[in-house]
């Protein structure tokens, strides 16, 4: 199987200048823009990324076009989008910023136009500088060409576009903790209900918040239309997707492909499969929230539907290979140990559970281990999570509690044996 | 020590970009670290009045976060991923290494206030791992002994900018994607070099 | 409009207010879901995830925080599930993995939310075997409040409380994960108002207070509940006393009054109770020094004076007073001094007095909670955070809320933020308020129109400084009254005030200088003084300290020696509050109970009891003998007051209190004079010297109760001005410099601190300081930076 460069296409085929304007217009960018200004109206924008069944690339997976129908009518209206990628293994989101910045620009006028915004954010996470750095210099440009300001192509249609710095909190990717930390407050996630970004986001306004990715397959929708983006990848996962492909293979690095195909074939065929010819032990099909693949299950095909199915998530279309010689529960430590780091702290099982289980983790790593911990950590994780269940309940605020729970399950259901012989037994006379 | 006044004039252009002064806490504690590499309590009332909120609510946010600096860094701040696909790929070794190279341990700085070295979590450079950054330019997969390697570069030459370009020809092997053109921009300190908080120069 | 709706929780059916929250809706009926983060007067945060209960949707159950979910048609709750059980078994574990065990040395034990939700809903052993969170504890984050980051299971309360409750966000949560904890900025302690509530409402002992810190155990304490009488709200407290002493002021949830707040001075102010300075037995001077005497010695010297008055018709006796005591002591005194020595020689100390025109006059009254009612809210009076700091809490809850403050005053306060409209004028040029409000040529004052005309408006009435014009605010009201939907509270705020004029004491235009110059003409022969130090606190003290000097007789009741004590011929030692039964009005004519809690000390005596003494003494008629009897006689009395018998009052149903209505003096028709346009001039700033002097009191102060009260002796000690940065810029002063404050010829030296809401040519100081009080009598003065090595006496 090969790439499908939709989103990457121009950034391969200019290495030397893609993130500049010049190039970017050279190579068909902003008509989609023009088009949509001369000859287009809100609806019918509406309608095209309706019809392009496009679902969120941040994680969730919700249906952009219906996203952008909850917009509340309340004025003034936000676009923020979410560059604050840190889930472990994700690295797609820094290519589409370093390397073609005006195609989220791009996408940025054209939602905001669509959907009546007048002032748009781009939240970048702070160890993204030079991605900052990028995108910022786009921005200047686009002013300068006239895309940007007051009365853009003289249609009346005006857009700020202000870049935003976080400074290193994971959880500032849940699109409310986003908000508070734009807002200047610590980044804590919002109740849902009443805290709905269509709704009530940025300052209590109705806000749409979208991922990088998204935003950037907007132009080419609006210039191809929504149905051709519909007819790419199949039923329920549509379009292409850029996945991030790391851990113990030959070729890891980000690629653009139609959903649709198996695990294997995307690691074998554009991964150069796993290092020195090693098995894959396990693999983790969605970024370190996501549940745990073995070998076995290397036949799931990578879209939506099919790995939830099979009791993971596609999440941030990362996927992170490990080979047989792969210590298991430094793998699980290593993630629970992330996102005991990452916990905002607001809520009692994620902030107290993830420390404990990171804390039995390196007790066990350590050799102090005991033979009630297994089943310990387990129960901590029931109590996070109720049921230990896919799709995952959970007694907590958001879903970064769950996501803890992920590794332990997964250790224990597939490789618990592994942990045993970690733990010491007591040898009787 | 207070703002001086053009520091101040440059706080409130950035509180001026936002429909809310609060958001600005984010980019004015940027400043803050600009002018001294660390939050300090001066400038967090500095920033309380500027915003209009108290200097309690100020360190509440600055704590939060961990590229805010609580206490002094060196110039050059040293973070190394531990994130699972840094850590399947060998970065305890480089952890190791970068701890002996310096001498230090995870958010220690060394006397001379040439280093400090932390463990962080995923920067977005897992198909470049093991990754680390200097002052958040980031190094794709560095190998063994290419770590002191840096530490006695950056102890000697003691660069004013740090351009991820540069660092990642000199200690870094393959990428996580085609960085494409090379450009000389980076950092000038222990902060993300942006252009809109004025922390970013120009390699010579 | 209360609409009801049914739900059913552990297979009962309910019938809930709609749109309730499902936690509150349980609790009402008899269900209680354990929690720690949620309170019934602060928002929803679903942080401690206790109250997590399952609620079938269609999608099967799902478990849901009680405390955030509104009740829906038809809701079916489960609180009792073994999922439920489970949950909450997990987040108590999850709590007590690093809470220390202090149980033995916390203070909150016995009466601890995490001890009592363990016992009932916790795991019986913790598995957690590794090392706890530590920090240092416990580290004091003001002068009253201590904190033990340990115990403290981050529940956001005493935050949330900071923030939106009291608006002194001091204290926060820092750090983020496990390493959350809340903490103050250094160098600024937590210096709230108001900080005494954090710790009722903490749910451990993360947050103790000095003054109540290893005092007792819960289970010692006996309740009672009564009225507090630092200020003229009457806020309702629960009264914890052990071993006859009282030891812990708590918050009663008073809807209408408090609703579960104090503020610190009522909190913590009542330690002077047992004070060991407090004076317990008669004492007479003889030749300068205080010798101790007999009740029966001292009354009859008081009583032979009292007849020898009558006997000659000199009308030679008089009485000033504090307004401290109880309804019952007003009572008694006023019959004692109008029916029986028949005078009115009757004087109340109070620098911010208001006329009885104001207090009585015959114009629709707000209660405080006509507060959450009106469209708009104007304030034009003393800085109610200092003066009825719960009255504040309740401006802050109705603009919470959607009403719309507006502060008028000759400075901008701390919180002047928190109004759409904020309007200053130079002290002494309050008529140009009203003038200008009628011109509405300017802008501000247009949009002050604007924001009442025809609108539904509770107007907060008072002094804004020592020498502001009641006349003034009188024209001010009958203006607004006009022009909108008026209701008037006036600011008295002189504990019970209103119920001392109600019982009919005070009821003159009486003037201190009156007493001052009838002293001077040697009419007044004895003079008694009950509940008042104002040699130490009367803008008169000067006068005053001369006046007595032409007095033959002065009789003081108080409880402490005190500059105005010492200079009495006898101290007749009295009770205070907690040490007797009665009744409380306050500043809405609120009538409540005060109960006595612990035993009458040493020999002292309530003032109803020294009045029933002698007036067998003097052979006239009892009034009673009890406060009960006394009561009873009031309410058969004084007019209104029929409905507020001990008996009635105990009542559960009257425990918020009962509001009498009074229509005593009707205000006289004055006439409305036409104001002639006045030019409005531009303010130029004159080149003058002389400052416009705005004295104001503080909450803290250094009047004697509260300096024998330790937890907040020293709060009050500052002696300060405060100078707009302007006028600090060309005196070359900068902050906490000493300025000398020369007024009239007489000098003294002061802390200067620098103060953005203070106007260009005006000074604020704080009145309620000993020796800076009587300057309060002045309106301009001069303000000049002191070298290095000036040092001033203060007098």
């Amino acid at each position: 199987m090969r790439e499908k460069r939709l989103l990457t296409k121009h950034m391969y085929e200019n290495p030397l200048d893609s993130h500049t304007i010049k190039s970017y217009i050279n190579n068909g960018g902003y008509e989609a823009l023009r088009l949509v200004l001369k000859e287009s109206s809100p609806e019918k924008v509406l309608d095209e990324v309706k019809d392009s069944n496009i679902r969120g690339r941040g994680g969730a997976g919700f249906p952009t076009g219906t996203k952008w129908g909850f917009l509340a009518k309340e004025e003034p209206r936000y676009l923020v989008i979410n560059a604050d990628e840190s889930e472990p293994g994700t690295f797609k989101d820094r290519i589409l910023l370093e390397r073609d910045p005006h195609q989220i620009i791009e996408g940025m006028i054209i939602t905001s136009y669509a959907s009546n915004i007048s002032k748009a954010f781009i939240y970048i996470r702070g160890e993204y500088a030079k991605s900052a750095r990028r995108v910022q210099a786009a921005v200047q440009e686009t002013y300068q060409e006239g895309f940007l300001g007051e009365n853009i192509l003289g249609t009346g249609f005006s857009l700020e576009i202000v870049v935003h710095l976080g400074a290193g909190a994971y959880i500032c990717g849940e699109e409310t903790a986003l908000l508070n930390s734009l807002e200047g407050k610590r980044g804590e996630p919002r109740l849902k209900p009443p805290f709905f970004p269509a709704a009530m986001g940025l300052y209590n306004k109705p806000t749409l918040v979208n991922n990088v990715e998204t935003i950037s397959a907007i132009p080419w929708i609006l210039q191809n239309s929504g149905k051709a983006y519909s007819k790419l990848g199949v039923e329920g996962s549509a379009g292409t997707r850029i996945f991030s492909l790391s851990g113990h293979v030959n070729k890891p690095g980000n690629y653009e492909i139609e959903m649709g195909c198996t695990f294997r074939e995307f690691m074998e065929d554009l991964g150069g499969g796993v290092l020195k010819g090693k098995k894959v032990k396990a693999f983790i099909p969605g970024g370190a929230s996501a549940p745990w693949f073995t070998g076995g299950q290397l036949d799931v095909k990578m879209t939506i539907d099919d790995v939830a199915a099979a009791g993971s998530m596609l999440g941030s279309g990362a996927v992170i290979i490990m080979d047989e010689d792969t210590s298991m529960l430094r793998a699980a430590k290593s993630i629970v140990s992330f996102f005991a780091h990452e916990s905002c702290g607001q809520c009692t099982p994620c902030r107290e559970g993830t420390t404990w289980m990171e804390l039995i983790l390196e007790r066990i790593e350590s050799g102090r281990g005991r033979a009630s911990d297994i089943e310990l950590l387990l129960d901590i994780s029931d109590n996070i999570s109720p049921g230990l269940e896919w799709p995952p309940k959970m007694t907590t605020i958001c879903p970064l509690g769950p996501s803890a729970v992920s590794p332990i399950v997964s250790l224990m259901e597939h490789f618990r044996e592994e942990v045993e012989l970690l733990i010491p037994r007591k040898i009787s006379l | 020590m207070s703002w001086k006044k053009t520091l101040i004039t440059e706080a409130k252009k950035l509180i001026d970009m936002y429909p809310e002064k609060r958001s600005a806490l984010g980019p004015l504690l940027y400043l803050a670290l600009r002018e001294e590499g660390y939050i300090s309590n001066e400038a967090m009332s500095e920033i309380s009045t500027l915003i209009g909120i108290t200097e309690a609510q100020v360190q509440s946010v600055a704590t939060f976060y961990s590229m805010y600096k609580q206490e002094p860094v060196g110039r050059y701040l040293i973070s190394i991923c531990k994130s699972v696909s840094c850590e399947i790929s060998g970065s305890s070794v480089v952890n190791k290494e970068l701890m002996e190279a310096t001498n230090l341990n995870h958010l220690e700085s060394d006397e001379d206030g040439i280093f400090t070295i932390e463990q962080v979590e995923c920067i977005g450079a897992c198909g470049g791992a093991p990754a680390i950054q200097v002052n958040y330019e980031t190094i794709e997969n560095i190998k063994e002994g290419k770590v002191s390697e840096l530490c006695n570069w950056l102890k000697t030459e003691q660069p004013k900018v740090i351009n991820s370009d540069e660092i990642q020809n000199k200690f870094g092997g393959i990428t996580s994607f085609d960085w494409g053109i090379h450009d000389n921009s980076g950092t000038t300190g222990p902060y993300p070099g942006f252009q809109g908080y004025k922390t970013t120069g120009e390699r010579l | 409009m209360t609409e009801k709706i049914k739900i059913s929780v552990d297979n009962k059916v309910f019938e809930i207010q709609k749109g309730q929250l499902l936690i509150e809706a349980c609790e009402e009926n008899g269900i209680d879901i354990p929690r720690f983060c949620w309170h019934k007067r602060m928002d929803p945060v679903g942080m401690c995830r206790m109250c997590l209960v399952e609620v079938e949707t269609p999608r099967g159950k799902a478990l849901i925080t009680s405390c955030t979910e509104k009740v829906t048609e038809d809701m079916i709750v489960d609180t009792e599930s073994e999922t439920v059980k489970k949950a909450q078994e997990g987040v108590l574990e999850f709590l007590l993995i690093n809470h220390p065990l202090d149980c033995p040395i916390c203070d909150r034990a016995g009466e601890c939310p995490l001890q009592d939700q363990t016992m009932e809903h916790g795991p019986g052993e913790s598995r957690f075997i590794e090392e706890k969170r530590h920090f240092e504890k416990p580290i004091p984050i003001s002068d009253l409040i201590l904190l033990d980051r340990e115990r403290c299971v981050l529940c956001a309360r005493c935050t949330r409380f900071s923030e939106e409750i009291s608006g002194d966000p001091l204290i926060e949560f820092t750090q983020r994960g496990n390493q959350t904890q809340i903490l103050t900025f250094p160098d600024e302690p937590f210096n709230s108002y108001f900080s005494g509530n954090t710790v009722e409402i903490c749910p451990v002992g993360a947050l103790t207070s000095t003054s109540y810190r290893f005092k007792a155990r819960p289970w010692d304490l006996k309740s009672n509940q009564s009225t507090c009488n630092q200020c003229s709200l009457g806020c309702s407290v629960n009264v914890n006393v052990s071993q006859d002493k009282v030891l812990r002021y708590l918050g009663i949830d008073n809807e209408s009054v408090n609703q579960g707040w104090l503020c610190d001075k009522g909190r913590y102010g009542f330690e002077y109770i047992h004070s060991e300075n407090r004076i317990l037995k008669p004492h007479s001077k003889i030749e300068n020094e205080f010798v101790e005497t007999s009740w029966n010695t001292s009354l009859g010297q008081v009583a032979y004076r009292i007849k020898k008055s009558l006997e000659f018709k000199e009308d030679s006796v008089a009485f000033i007073g504090g307004a401290l005591g109880t309804n019952e002591d007003n009572y008694a005194l006023a019959h004692l001094f109008k029916k029986v020595i028949k005078t009115d020689n009757i004087y109340l100390s109070d620098n911010f007095f208001l006329s009885h025109n104001l207090l009585l006059g015959d114009y629709e009254r707000a209660t405080i909670d006509d507060l959450d009612s009106s469209e708009t809210i104007v304030l034009w009076g003393q800085d109610i955070k200092e003066t009825l700091p719960i009255l504040y809490l309740r401006v802050k809850k109705a603009v919470r809320n959607g009403a719309k403050l507006v502060l008028i005053g000759p400075k901008t306060s701390s919180w002047s933020s928190l109004a759409t409209l904020n309007i200053t004028y130079k002290p002494g040029n309050e008529i140009e308020v009203v003038n200008k409000m009628k011109a509405k040529r300017s802008k501000e004052y247009k949009k002050l129109v604007e924001l009442i005309e025809g609108r539904s408006v509770t107007y907060l009435i008072g002094k804004s400084t020592v020498g502001h014009s009641e006349n003034l605010i009188e024209k001010f009201i009958t203006y607004v009254r006009e022009i909108s939907k008026a209701k008037v509270l006036p600011l008295a705020t002189k504990a019970n005030i209103l119920g001392a004029i109600h019982m009919g004491l005070f009821n003159h235009e009486n003037n201190l200088l009156d007493f001052i110059d009838k002293a001077r003409e040697r009419k007044i022969k004895t003079l008694i003084i009950s509940g008042t130090d104002f040699i130490s606190n009367s803008i008169y003290s000067k006068e005053l300290k001369d006046a007595l000097t032409y007095v033959e007789f002065v009789v003081s009741l108080d409880m402490f020696s005190n500059d105005t004590s010492q200079r009495a011929d006898l101290i007749l030692p009295v009770t205070t509050l907690n040490e007797k039964d009665g009744t409380f009005t306050n500043i809405e004519s609120r009538v409540s109970r005060q109960n006595q809690s612990i035993p009458v000390p040493g020999q002292a005596k309530s003032d109803w009891e020294i009045v029933n003494d002698l007036l067998e003494i003097l052979s006239c008629e009892s009034i009673g003998n009890s406060e009960f009897q006394i009561n009873t006689e009031l309410t058969n009395n004084i007019q209104g007051y029929s409905g507020v018998t001990f008996t009635e009052l105990d009542k559960p149903s009257n425990k918020k209190g009962v509001i009498v209505s009074q229509k005593l003096i009707h205000q006289q028709e004055e006439e409305i004079e036409e104001e002639i346009e006045e030019e409005i001039e531009e303010e130029i700033e004159e080149d003058t010297d002389d400052y416009s002097l705005i004295f104001y009191e503080k909450l803290y102060g250094d009047k004697v109760m509260q300096r024998n009260s330790p937890s907040i002796s020293f709060l009050g000690s500052s002696r300060h001005i405060q100078i707009s940065p302007r006028d600090a810029k060309s005196l070359d002063i900068t902050d906490s410099d000493n300025i000398k404050l020369t007024v009239e010829d007489e000098s003294m030296m002061l802390r200067a601190i620098i103060d953005q809401g203070i106007k260009s040519g005006t000074i604020a100081i704080p009145i309620n300081r000993r020796g800076v009080n009587h300057f309060g009598r002045y309106a301009h003065g001069k303000i000049e930076k002191i070298s290095e090595g000036e040092i001033f006496n203060v007098n």
